[in-house]
């Protein structure tokens, strides 16, 4: 992965001169609208085909966002600057990852002044890195960031970690220099013995030492161009990463909680409890007293809400639907087949759709050989992750391998 | 969700009615199966009866496929006026009964009728309402929701593609009502709590209109004014891959996240080999807090 090197055309002046006009041609009756639908079809296409990964995925995650504080984030080349587009952005990313990445956790660090500083500890917990982020608004962007700094600090957080779970680092760097203390190559290698994956999102232009740091250590490394190319990077790193090699596959112990202890009479330790409970998650703050909570079924701490770690007996609480939410990675839909439209269906589907001319191509499931036009077969691909067609017969609906 | 506090300007409904012959209350007298149709056909008119923008579509969920009952793909049929009722109703009744029985000659005959597939129903009902905010005028606000009507039970063995489903629904704002005329259907039910549906289980057969009517009609919007039957206990155990049996304790695949409810060292489904010594250490355990 890491031997992308010498991709020949990295950039567009690099490539030959293109008559881009050429690919226009009219049709019989001199139009061009069956082209523009198509082009428009295929740019859409595009976007959805790149987001077909590799099946096997590492996904219980624990990724760590260095985010730049240093002056070098006042620049307003993006709007209002790059800072508080860096935040806006942050805030959907946070929303995004833990909708894709449910069994994850996160944590944030603040870039300045040489130092690197944990803003929010590793946790899956939404609301609470959400709130930090909008924190961090009114920080004063000082100081030169460190690059080494922050991979040691990476280094210490994610090492003691199992072995099962992906460790991760994603640095948005704005500046064009780091201030080190030592050898940042040290660092590097030590990251990529311990199988850390580095990705950087440069703000500014491409730094030397950040493309070595991702192609060391298996990660991404892209420069934004504009706000909206930005985002589409960073919600890229939403979708599980391929599974490094280096990663130990686990039976990890689940507990799944009732959301509320059994109330029969035959269950003696029911009576006993008081009803009065607390809530562990808001020990500290003094909240969450009383009230509906998930118990863990090891020790019967409470938790108001899940995914949670059991703070007493270490248990990982979840409910089924936590993690059939990212079942659809092990169990992707197999691509549709593109064909010319002859007429073989007069209608999608699964949107009942009727195919008129400008549908020059249609798309078959090779499973269940119904009909599907482009719109639906994008929905299917991104965000069903369902076969309408093969779902809803007998001898194709079922994907899993048989219980026997 | 966001639809919720605002009412919209149309609503779009897809009703899913099982017609599979195996549900216990055809089996039982298949002419109750006329009647719940009825019913659902009533139904469906006073959801377009109470505003002109609202869409409705029908889908038939059978053992050997799925199918559009209602709009009918194509040329919609020729209705004339029938002693003064509206067109649209006329259509509407004339569409899906005739459509129904062009559903129910096509089961095949040498096969034994199994499962509702109602997740692959779901999976279309999705697209169409997709297709239809593709198609909205922009700017109309449209809420959209599916309700389905069924006698079946249900099994473990959808549990995918369900879980797909809801998970879509959620995140595109599509409320799931159920409306069980026999069992306790308790997956159905999550996808209820998931989406922010309403789940009914009938007490009685013979006043269905009226639960449809009382219970569903309202949209997202009007719900939270009125006095529904509430979500009541939602059971959230995990499935065993291996048994299809729940768990309040299971071990989890760390490359897959399959669910098995014994410690084994390979998994059955993507086939990793796991370190041997037993299962992963977790935390050592601290005192125990009571309070
Ligand atoms: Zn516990
Ligand atoms: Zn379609
Ligand atoms: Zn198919
Ligand atoms: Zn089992
Ligand atoms: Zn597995």
């Amino acid at each position: 992965m890491a031997d992308d090197e010498q991709d020949p055309k990295e950039y567009r002046w690099e490539t030959g001169y293109e008559k881009t006009w050429e690919a226009i041609k009219e049709d019989e009756d001199g139009l061009v609208e069956g082209l523009v639908a198509q082009f428009a079809q295929k740019a859409a296409r595009k976007t959805i085909a790149q987001k077909r990964g590799p099946v096997r995925l590492g996904m219980m995650r624990h990724l760590l966002v260095a985010v730049d504080c240093s002056e070098a984030m006042n620049s307003q080349d993006l709007k209002p600057s790059r800072f508080i587009c860096t935040l806006k952005l942050l805030e959907k990313f946070v929303e995004e990852f833990f909708d894709q990445n449910p069994l994850s956790q996160l944590s944030i660090i603040a870039m300045k002044n040489k130092r690197a500083e944990k803003i929010t500890e590793l946790s899956g917990n939404v609301r609470k890195h959400i709130k930090s982020v909008q924190g961090l608004t009114n920080m004063a962007l000082t100081g030169e960031p460190s690059l080494q700094n922050t991979l040691e600090l990476a280094g210490r957080v994610l090492r003691p970690l199992p072995g099962h779970a992906s460790r991760e680092l994603l640095v948005l760097f704005a500046s064009l220099t780091s201030c080190d203390p030592g050898d940042i190559n040290t660092s590097i290698q030590a990251l990529k013995t311990d199988g850390i994956r580095c990705s950087v999102i440069g703000l500014a232009a491409e730094v030397r030492i950040c493309k070595k740091l991702c192609q060391d250590t298996g990660g991404e490394y892209n420069v934004v161009l504009d706000d909206v190319h930005y985002r589409s990077l960073l919600l890229e790193h939403t979708s599980p990463p391929p599974r490094a090699r280096s990663l130990d596959a686990g039976l990890v112990k689940m507990g799944f909680p009732h959301s509320a202890p059994p109330t029969t009479q035959s269950d003696a330790s029911a009576n006993a409890d008081p009803p009065i409970t607390v809530c562990m998650c808001h020990l500290e703050e003094g909240e969450g007293v009383g009230g509906e909570g998930h118990f863990c079924p090891q020790c019967r701490s409470k938790y108001c809400s899940l995914p949670a770690q059991c703070r007493t007996c270490g248990l990982t609480l979840a409910s089924a639907p936590h993690l059939a939410r990212s079942y659809h990675h092990l169990f992707p839909v197999e691509p549709y087949e593109e064909i010319p439209n002859d007429g073989q269906a007069q209608y999608c589907f699964g949107c009942l759709r009727s195919f008129t001319d400008l549908d020059k191509q249609i798309y078959q499931c090779k499973r269940c050989h119904s009909h599907y036009c482009w719109e639906c077969e994008g929905v299917v691909g991104t965000t069903l992750h369902v076969c309408p067609g093969c779902a809803s017969r007998p001898h194709l609906y079922q994907r899993l391998p048989d219980a026997s | 969700m966001a639809d919720d506090e605002q009412p919209s300007d149309s609503s779009l409904l897809v009703i899913i009615v099982d017609t599979n012959p195996n549900q216990r209350y055809i089996t039982e007298d298949p002419k109750v199966l006329t009647g719940c149709l009825d019913a659902v056909i009533a139904f469906a008119n006073s959801h377009l009866m109470q505003k002109s923008r609202n869409q409705l579509a029908v889908i038939g969920c059978h053992f050997h496929k799925s199918e559009y009952l209602y709009p009918s793909p194509g040329k919609p049929l020729d209705v004339r006026q029938i002693d003064g009722q509206y067109e649209l109703f006329t259509l509407v009744e004339k569409t899906i009964k005739m459509r129904l029985v062009n559903l129910v000659k096509s089961q095949p005959l040498d096969e034994k009728p199994g499962e509702s597939l109602l997740a692959g129903a779901l999976a279309m009902a999705l697209c169409f309402i997709a297709r239809m905010r593709r198609e909205a005028t922009p700017g109309l606000k449209t809420s959209s929701r599916i309700l389905i009507v069924t006698g079946s039970s249900d099994t473990a063995a959808q549990y995918i593609n369900y879980m797909n489903v809801f998970f879509t629904a959620q995140k595109q704002q599509v409320l799931i009502d159920v409306c069980s005329l026999d069992k306790h259907l308790s997956l159905l039910q999550q996808g209820c709590d998931i989406t922010g549906g309403l789940y009914l289980k009938v007490p009685s057969l013979e006043g269905l209109l009226q639960y449809l009517l009382w219970v569903f009609l309202p949209e997202a919007s009007e719900r939270t004014k009125l006095v529904l039957p509430g979500r009541g206990r939602v059971d959230y155990r995990a499935a065993c891959f291996c048994h299809r049996e729940l768990l309040t304790i299971g071990y989890v695949c760390s490359v897959c996240l399959s669910v098995f409810c014994k410690f084994s060292p390979i998994c059955t489904t993507c086939h990793t080999v796991f370190k041997i010594g037993g299962p992963l250490p977790i935390k050592p355990k601290k005192k125990r807090m009571k309070v």
